[in-house]
């Protein structure tokens, strides 16, 4: 009896943790793609995000949270309010930062992150339309869930990023974590919850 | 003319590299019963989450330091930038290094040795059989090991010199000690233009509840 159970847990077992992430058919790759492009009308959005921060050797990760506002086509706001107040403003391909009163700007070239992360809200909110050649991209669902792959062609980004892992929610179909995986396998992973479609949000949200 | 001023160059050179290093109000050094200095860092079970701000080589990054106890002469340490990249992450063991991950705009055989040497000076631990003699009245011991200088006030250590001949190199305050946990710490380094201020996190951190017996 002991045997059979066993056998039965044994062969459960591809049906479970291994079997959650499963690539998608062609057709719903494409049917995927398409309700990512009805998604394009969005022109607002804000969110509440919370940044959990894995390194193999600490038990539990590094926690932060704060908000984030995109307005298309150009504007973005990042800011941390938990467990400190640091503010990202980018636009005019700079990032304008309020580091607790403590004001200055920098090139976006200078932050790859930031970069990657800003493009990848976009490319997300607008179509989904990722680019070939910079990422090989595939196509999974989670327990329903789409789940997008990219993984860096380009040798200099490869140095920073192994993979982004994009997880989108199952109805909406819109970007729900972001999850950047670096060389090391250590990763980030940003969570967005509260999210707040086509509201209006005021230019001030955009100055430091 | 061009030899005289060559030679009294590198005399010069000389005698300022090869002097030896004097703590303030030093009379003399004294051997000590053998004491251990800098336990900060030696709980194996501990491990902790500093809120970093970085100023170096007029450049500013916030972000997180995350020290990891191996033993209490091995540390991994991280820093991760505010977005969550990792800067640096690596083993530092006392005689060298292992790096696990290094951003490539500092990986450099030089910046990665100068950053295990100042993170191997704030979390080794270190044993001393001397101490420094004062000319006036010094409340608080200051041990030595080798060419560094462990300043006590009351029970905890709140500096640690390190020299290269006459010369300070690195200077590290530690202060807010609770639960023998350094709440807040500054660096120093005398010879590059960096500054490091940190202060623990302690929701983060994987720290004891209970102090040790």
């Amino acid at each position: 009896m002991m045997c059979r159970i066993l056998y039965f847990l044994l062969c459960l077992l591809p049906f479970t943790g291994f079997a959650q992430m499963q690539k998608m058919t062609p057709n719903e790759i494409t049917a995927f793609q398409q309700s990512l492009k009805q998604v394009a009308e969005i022109k607002t959005l804000a969110a509440d995000f919370v940044q959990y921060k894995h390194m193999s050797f600490m038990k539990k990760p590094v926690e932060s949270s704060g908000q984030l506002f995109v307005k298309h086509p150009d504007r973005l706001s990042w800011s941390y309010t938990a467990p400190f107040h640091y503010k990202m403003v980018f636009k005019n391909n700079k990032i304008w930062i309020n580091d607790e009163g403590k004001k200055r700007t920098i090139d976006l070239g200078n932050n790859k992150q930031f970069e990657k992360i800003s493009k990848l809200m976009a490319t997300g909110m607008h179509g989904g339309n990722y680019d070939e050649k910079e990422f090989t991209v595939s196509y999974f669902k989670n327990n329903d869930e789409p789940v997008v792959k990219l993984i860096p062609k380009l040798s200099e980004a490869k140095k920073y990023i192994q993979e982004i892992v994009l997880t989108f929610s199952k109805t909406e179909k819109q970007l729900q974590e972001v999850k950047l995986i670096e060389p090391s396998n250590d990763y980030t992973r940003f969570v967005l919850k509260n999210k707040k479609i086509n509201t209006d949000i005021h230019d001030s949200v955009f100055n430091l | 003319m061009i030899r005289f001023l060559t030679f009294s160059g590198l005399l010069a050179l000389l005698l300022t590299s090869c002097g030896t290093y004097r703590y303030p109000n030093q009379l003399g050094v004294r051997n000590v019963n053998t004491t251990e200095v800098n336990t900060y860092f030696t709980d194996t079970a501990q491990a902790f989450v500093y809120r970093a701000r970085v100023q170096a080589f007029q450049k500013d990054l916030n972000g997180n330091l995350l020290i990891k106890t191996i033993s209490p002469e091995t540390h991994r340490i991280a820093l991760v930038s505010d977005l969550g990249q990792t800067l640096f992450d690596m083993s530092i063991f006392p005689e060298n290094h292992v790096l696990h991950f290094i951003m490539p705009d500092l990986d450099n055989k030089r910046v990665a040795k100068e950053i295990a040497f100042l993170f191997r000076t704030l979390t080794q631990r270190q044993f001393s059989q001397k101490a420094i003699t004062f000319s006036g009245k010094q409340a608080f011991p200051v041990y030595v090991v080798n060419n560094a200088y462990y300043a006590f006030e009351e029970r905890n250590l709140a500096d640690i010199t390190s020299t290269k001949g006459k010369q300070e190199l690195l200077l590290i305050h530690f202060d807010s000690i609770k639960q023998a946990i350094p709440g807040r710490i500054d660096i120093e380094h005398k010879r590059l233009p960096i500054r490091i201020s940190l202060a623990l996190d302690r929701e983060q951190s994987e720290i004891r509840t209970k102090p040790i017996s």
